[in-house]
């Protein structure tokens, strides 16, 4: 215990940069008020996001508390933490298990598998607080202020906080570890690592489809009476997802009688369990799967001269530029994983719960609205501004020079001018965030039917909308590139160019929702008013990285 | 034709220059050498003609064409070999050659021939197809050295191109300069071995501390050496690095 102790004190130091001793270092002390500083403009400008929510959750509170369903908007917090959790942590698992440059150097070291899988489950435990924090907050306040709630349910309401990623993450840690495992014994084993995420994200999927498929379809009046009459019954339905979710919102809703504080026993339980078994299973799995896991795999066979003919092709420079872009991606783990997959699987992971709500037959309160002019445009909107928020937060762009690193000096020497460079990598990551914005549209469209005129003009704005994000995104990397690291996760996970890309896409994102809520009430209307606005933004930027940024860029060096 | 007149470098605004008030002519036709202990600014030189580092003073003309003013004809001008080979790794080499020949719009009817030709020359016939990842360090160097050379350009700029090859392809690597230069083109290397530039160099310039101390052919230097005390001292020291 005390090395694991030991260990994840180290790793702590190292992913969040904090020790008391590195405080009393005048010199670090200006780094660390720095990125206070820029934690606070962080928190500032999520502040209308985090406003906006906790309204929703008020007025839902004033709704439900009458039906005696209150418990409900704890319950949606609590799924929507851990749904996040859960895909995140798929993602997390994998990079910081198996993809981090310490990972195979820990190999070394007198420690059992478990000891060094836990202390990193941990650590992404920490990382997962973060990412619930504002989601779940607003709820659990909004519950406990709204309902006079006393002492114990504030203590409830802490320990459920800390308790409550531990479950989603050791469901996503069990599969992945095992997937890892057997991913190791192919050769190609970047390449597998990634299908094997994959595959699990889809396994998860694919049991709660079905899963989700035993419930009851339809409405029936009976069904639709039992989940309003019987009190909580709608916070009993949407913790399907998650069902140890249920009994933490049990154990908050009846805080202080006994029959919270065994609710409150249950929940602990079922976590802990979990958190056993993901250790279980990484003393058997991690290791192998993690052994080897930087080797590559070398035919050095002679190409036959048809492959020569294959493999050199001509093409314009700017292409091959675009082409070298697109395949460093998709063929290095940690790129793909944190931003052509954030692209790709993030619509799901938004709507999924919605889908599967809607499946269980729960009408959403906001379906008879679709069908007003003011709710088409809101809907319209509501969709843009995922869409930006994805691009904003895949990072392709903001990541674009940093993750040159040390190759960086290539891009100089090479005789294709800076603009066609600028070109090049805004255009390979305009195909990916064409195409996360085609699986948001899809997605929108199994969940919301409309019109062929509404989907195009979802079409037309979320290609243009993309754009200005995009532009924004490189225009900050190349201000603050990070060039100088070891190996590739410290590119993206380290780079705080990717929280000002998603911050600027958030704003964005704010500044068209309250547009088009206040002024613009018909679809037509708001299409024609986002279309404006986003080709005026993506002009204006165009203008500031061709000129401004150019010259930034010329004066790069490495 | 590579002409440096004047130019200076020093890193962070510090005070301390990298390479200081360097003037140089290389001409058509020759190879000439770069000498200079570890740390005098032999890279630091190379990375301003090859418009990697911006210079703060000075200028350089790569066949007529300014670095800093005409940057993209400039640069098609060159084939360069970096000191240290970082280069894609997730690319196989055969694609990393792709897309250089695309970037310098190498013709589609010679690439491909062209592209064997020089993978044959360095032995690299069978690993072609891999990633760079899996190579070692002196088959990246060839690699990259392969992809210089691939758009036969004119000026050949390479720094410390020899470190890391083994002897086959080293020699081959020397063969290959000594018939650019005849061929009436032009090579810029840089080394810390003596024993290379005196075999090699048509001329050479000696480089410490930022400084060019000596800039001549070989005999010219010997010669010079023995009058003046701190240049013989100064090559004691390089000889010693070899
Ligand atoms: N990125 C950098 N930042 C700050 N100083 C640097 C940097 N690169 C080089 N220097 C300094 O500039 C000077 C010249 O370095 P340079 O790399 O040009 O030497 P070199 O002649 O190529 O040496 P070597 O034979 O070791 O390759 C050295 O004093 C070095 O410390
Ligand atoms: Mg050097």
């Amino acid at each position: 215990m005390h090395r694991f102790g030991a260990l994840l004190k180290i790793l702590l130091i190292n992913y969040f940069g904090i020790s008391v001793r590195q405080l009393r270092d005048p010199v670090n002390r200006k780094e660390y008020l720095k990125k206070l500083g820029l934690g606070l403009i962080i928190v500032v400008a999520l502040a209308p996001t985090i406003v906006l929510y906790t309204n929703i959750l008020i007025k839902g509170y004033e709704v439900l508390a009458p039906l005696g369903q209150a418990g409900a908007i704890l319950t949606l917090g609590m799924v929507l933490v851990s749904a996040l959790v859960f895909f995140f942590g798929v993602f997390y698992v994998v990079s910081l298990f198996y993809f981090a440059a310490d990972a195979e150097s820990l190999l070394a070291l007198p420690l059992r598998a478990w000891q060094v899988l836990g202390a990193r489950f941990c650590l992404l435990l920490c990382y997962e607080y973060l990412t619930a924090l504002p989601f779940l907050l607003p709820p659990l306040i909004v519950y406990g202020v709204k309902s006079g709630a006393g002492l114990s349910y504030w203590l409830m309401a802490l320990l459920g906080f800390l308790v409550i990623p531990v479950l989603p993450l050791s469901l996503a840690a069990i599969p992945t570890t095992i997937v890892m495992r057997f991913a190791n014994l192919s050769r190609r084993k970047d390449m597998f690592k990634i299908v094997g995420s994959i595959f699990v994200i889809a396994l998860v999927i694919a049991y709660q489809f079905f899963f989700q498929n035993a419930a009851p379809q339809n409405m029936d009046p009976e069904f639709l009476q039992r989940l309003f009459t019987q009190r909580n019954g709608l916070m009993d339905q949407l913790s399907g997802v998650f069902p140890s979710t249920r009994y933490l919102g049990l154990a908050l809703v009846d805080a202080g009688k006994l029959i919270g504080l065994l609710n409150l026993a249950i929940f602990m339980l079922v976590s802990f369990l979990g958190l056993i078994l993901a250790w279980f299973v990484g003393e058997k799995f991690y290791y192998q799967g993690l052994m080897g896991s930087s080797e590559t795999s070398a035919r050095r066979k002679v190409l036959s001269h048809k492959d020569y003919q294959k493999l050199t092709n001509p093409s314009s420079a700017l292409f091959a530029y675009m082409l070298k872009e697109i395949r460093l991606l998709l063929r290095t783990p940690t790129y793909f994983m944190n931003s052509v997959m954030t692209n790709l699987l993030a619509p799901l992971l938004i709507l999924l719960p919605f889908y599967l709500q809607s499946r269980r037959g729960i009408t959403m309160p906001w379906s008879n609205l679709m069908n007003t002019p003011q709710g088409q445009s809101t809907l319209l909107v509501a969709v843009v501004a995922i869409i930006l928020f994805i691009t904003g937060s895949n990072a392709m762009t903001a990541t674009a020079i940093s993750r040159e690193g040390k190759e960086f000096y290539i891009s100089r020497f090479i005789p294709l001018s800076y603009k066609q460079q600028i070109s090049a990598k805004i255009l390979s990551a305009y195909i990916f965030g064409v195409i996360g914005a085609l699986m948001m549209i899809v997605a929108s469209r199994i969940l919301f039917p409309q019109s062929v005129l509404f989907m195009v003009l979802l079409l037309g704005v979320s290609l243009v909308a993309i754009i200005p994000i995009l532009e924004a995104g490189l225009l900050i990397d190349i201000l603050r590139p990070k060039l100088e690291w070891e190996n590739e996760q410290q590119a993206f996970k380290q780079n705080l160019n990717v929280l000002f890309s998603l911050l600027f896409a958030l704003i964005i994102a704010g500044v068209i929702v309250y547009m088009v809520i206040t002024f613009f009430h018909s679809l037509l209307w708001a299409a024609l008013f986002m279309l404006t606005f986003f080709t005026v933004l993506a002009a204006l930027l165009y203008y500031l990285l061709m000129n401004w940024g150019i010259t930034l860029y010329q004066e790069l060096e490495s | 034709m590579i002409e440096i007149n004047g130019v200076s470098k020093s890193y962070n605004r510090a005070t301390v220059k990298a390479v200081d008030n360097v003037s140089l002519t290389v001409n058509n036709g020759e190879i000439f050498g770069f000498l200079g202990p570890n740390g005098a600014g032999k890279t630091t030189l190379i990375k301003m003609i090859t418009g990697i580092l911006n210079a703060d003073a000075g200028s350089i003309r790569i066949n007529g064409y300014n670095i800093s003013e005409d940057p993209i004809s400039a640069k098609m001008q060159f084939g360069f070999v970096p000191d240290d080979p970082n280069i894609f790794a997730r690319l196989s080499g055969i694609e990393y050659l792709n897309f250089i020949a695309d970037i310098y719009q190498v013709p589609g009817s010679q690439r491909g021939s062209r592209i064997k030709q020089l993978l044959q020359r360095f032995d690299m016939l069978n690993a072609a197809g891999d990633r760079i990842q899996s190579y070692s360090h002196g088959m990246k160097q060839k690699i990259v050295v392969i992809g210089a050379l691939l758009h036969d350009p004119p000026v050949w700029i390479l720094d410390e191109p020899m470190t890391g090859l083994d002897p086959r392809s080293s020699f081959d690597l020397k063969e290959m300069m000594r018939e650019h230069a005849d061929a009436g083109k032009t090579v810029f290397f840089s080394t810390h071995v003596l024993d290379v530039a005196e075999k090699v160099c048509d001329r050479l310039a000696i480089i410490n501390k930022g400084k060019v101390i000596f800039c001549g052919s070989m005999q010219e230097i010997r010669a010079h050496a023995r009058e003046n005390e701190s240049l013989e001292n100064l090559f004691l020291e390089l000889t010693e690095d070899a």
